[in-house]
């Protein structure tokens, strides 16, 4: 077959099996959890933390707070909906013998796990542009309520224009930016290397129990990856426990992603600037594990047997 | 001429599972070889945990066998093109729940590369011919196991495969649904597809099959065409009508001068592919 063909033909039995994935989630209700997330963007506009600072800080908490809480909610709706959806659909599939009658279609083992990793992700990502969208929106009503009130504090008090416009872009900075964009884009990246290692658990385990509990400590474990490296390279090779040790660091080293490159959410919480080049590197870690995963669930998947 | 190309070719298939507690692996397959040529109707017969399903699986390419090859059309099934041709339903199949019957077949017809009005057609036609159009926008969670059996008939269709395989198509279904399903084999048969099916139903199998395969502890014990397995040479057959228990006691001995009893049929008896069955099974099973 040309080559070309055979890619698209390719692609396209991906895409029927992602949207059925998809649409298989959607089905089971899982957008529920947005009322949940709604409620708790709410819940956060009213978490106005005790300031040490002057007034001309006043409200500015409050926008860190829908920041943080809202991040964190997409952190966790999105880590456990990756694990949960992606552990779910392969058993059930084999389970409900549905998993025959597809693999005795003209499908490629490789395109049906594509095919399923890319639905979760799909609807992982929808959910976060859901969420997004909520999170902007009420952050930017309310940056303007900020920047409204220290605005007439500083007219009240005659600051010179300089200090305005310094004030107005210190608000501005806690309010929904560029930089935040890239963040939400960092949960989802986490997500999909979150994914991809539940895909290639769930192929060699027996259980979407087992999946999702290892896989939530893969994530724990993940954390950790970079002082798991530290310790490769400071501990001295030989035998005994610093062998063992330094055996165990590389494989963390190497098998696990560092899960704390993605704490630059945090700095953006504080209204700092996500530098392009390290959203650049994130994109580069996540799309390297998503294919390192994948390939491996493939080397698994391939030869099991039903 | 040359000989057509066999739909279905198995030779000396061979398939060992690992277990858990046993060092020994257990031999489900064994020094199985079945030829099916194109449009026969093959039924391969035996008890729970005989090899069937296996021996169907890894026609498929979903196990791998330990020796031997499977071949479909002439292409090895391990590879995937050989799938091109093939339909297959699994015993008790649970399709997608949150599908509705239309849904599903389209889903199935577009794995296949199908699409657009002809994927439209084909899902029409097949809707029509297990006889779920009313059903076709009803999910498939509401099905009944009959309606279950018969939109996996047509997912197997879908690609219009000249081979299909059946594992226990009837397992669960009530007797209507059970003749329905058998119907649709007719329909297939009379379309000149291949089948190739294994179920437990030997009077169903004795009806639709034309060759027919007797697999025991994953060996195959008896093999040919259904005619020729079921006729006993060294007998003969007498077929009467509206003859009274008690005149079938005496018949040897008064039909010659009885003239009240109609004489239908003189031919050879046959036994029942059941009673074949059993005594292959049966006979094997006190010799080990």
């Amino acid at each position: 077959m040309n080559p070309l063909i055979n890619m698209l033909s390719h692609a396209s039995r991906i895409g029927v099996i992602a949207r059925h994935a998809f649409t298989q989630l959607v089905r089971m209700k899982v957008f529920y959890f947005l009322a949940f997330f709604a409620v708790i963007l709410i819940g956060s506009n009213f978490f106005d933390l005790p300031q040490h600072e002057g007034p001309e800080s006043a409200g500015i908490n409050i926008l860190r707070s829908i920041k943080s809480w809202s991040l964190g909610a997409m952190t966790l709706f999105s880590v456990v909906l990756s694990i949960v959806a992606t552990a779910l659909l392969l058993p059930k599939d084999v389970e409900d013998r549905t998993l025959y009658t597809i693999l005795a279609k003209p499908v490629p083992r490789i395109d049906y796990l594509a095919g399923k990793l890319i639905g979760v992700l799909l609807l992982v990502f929808v959910s976060l542009a859901l969420m997004d969208v909520l999170m902007t929106g009420i952050l930017h009503l309310r940056t303007e309520m900020v920047l409204a009130d220290q605005m007439a504090v500083a007219e009240a008090r005659n600051w010179p224009a300089q200090d305005v416009a310094l004030l107005k872009s210190d608000i501005l900075a806690q309010g929904p930016t560029a930089s935040l964009q890239g963040a939400v884009f960092s949960v989802f990246l986490r997500a999909t290397i979150i994914a991809s290692m539940a895909m290639l658990i769930s192929t060699f385990s027996s259980s979407t129990l087992f999946t999702t509990i290892i896989s939530f400590l893969i994530y724990f474990v993940g954390h950790f990856q970079a002082d798991a490296r530290a310790a490769y390279f400071t501990h001295e090779a030989g035998t005994g426990d610093g062998f063992w040790l330094r055996g165990v660091a590389l494989l963390i080293s190497l098998v696990l992603p560092d899960f704390q490159l993605f704490n630059v959410i945090d700095a953006v919480i504080e209204g700092q600037v996500l530098p392009l080049l390290i959203l650049g590197k994130l994109t580069l870690i996540g799309l390297f594990y998503f294919v390192f995963y994948v390939i491996a669930s493939w080397l698994v998947f391939a030869r099991k047997e039903f | 001429m040359t000989e057509a190309t066999p739909a279905v070719e198995i030779r000396h298939l061979v398939k060992d599972f690992k277990t858990s507690f046993k060092r020994q692996p257990l031999r489900a397959v064994d020094d199985v070889s079945i030829r099916i040529m194109p449009g026969e109707v093959y039924g391969l017969i035996g008890p729970n945990g005989s090899g069937k399903s296996t021996t169907m699986k890894a026609l498929l390419g979903l196990v791998a066998p330990t020796s031997g090859e499977c071949s479909i059309f002439g292409k090895d099934s391990l590879k995937v093109d050989s799938r091109n041709e093939v339909g297959f339903l699994p015993e008790n199949p649970y399709f997608y729940k949150h599908l509705s019957g239309e849904e599903t077949l389209k889903f199935y017809g577009k794995l296949c590369g199908i699409k657009g009005a002809k994927l439209r057609d084909r899902v029409k036609e097949l809707l029509e011919l297990v006889d779920l159009e009313g059903a076709s926008h009803r999910r498939i969670g509401g099905y009944s196991k009959g309606m279950l059996q018969r939109i996996g008939l047509a997912q197997a269709l879908i690609q219009e495969p000249q081979l299909v395989i059946l594992d226990e198509p009837t397992a669960g279904v009530d007797p209507v649904g059970s003749r329905e399903i058998r119907d649709l084999i007719f329909k297939l048969r009379e379309r000149g597809i291949t089948v190739f099916l294994c179920s437990h139903l030997l009077e169903q199998v004795q009806e639709v099959c034309d060759h027919v395969g007797i697999i025991f502890r994953g060996k195959m014990v008896k093999e040919g065409r259904l005619e020729d397995l079921i006729a006993i040479e060294d007998q003969t057959e007498l077929v009467m009508k509206d003859a009274s228990p008690e005149l079938v006691a005496e018949i040897e001995a008064l039909i010659a001068k009885d003239g009240t009893a109609e004489h239908v049929r003189t031919g050879k008896p046959r036994t029942t592919l059941e009673r074949l069955f059993l005594r292959e099974t049966r006979s094997r099973e006190e010799t080990n």
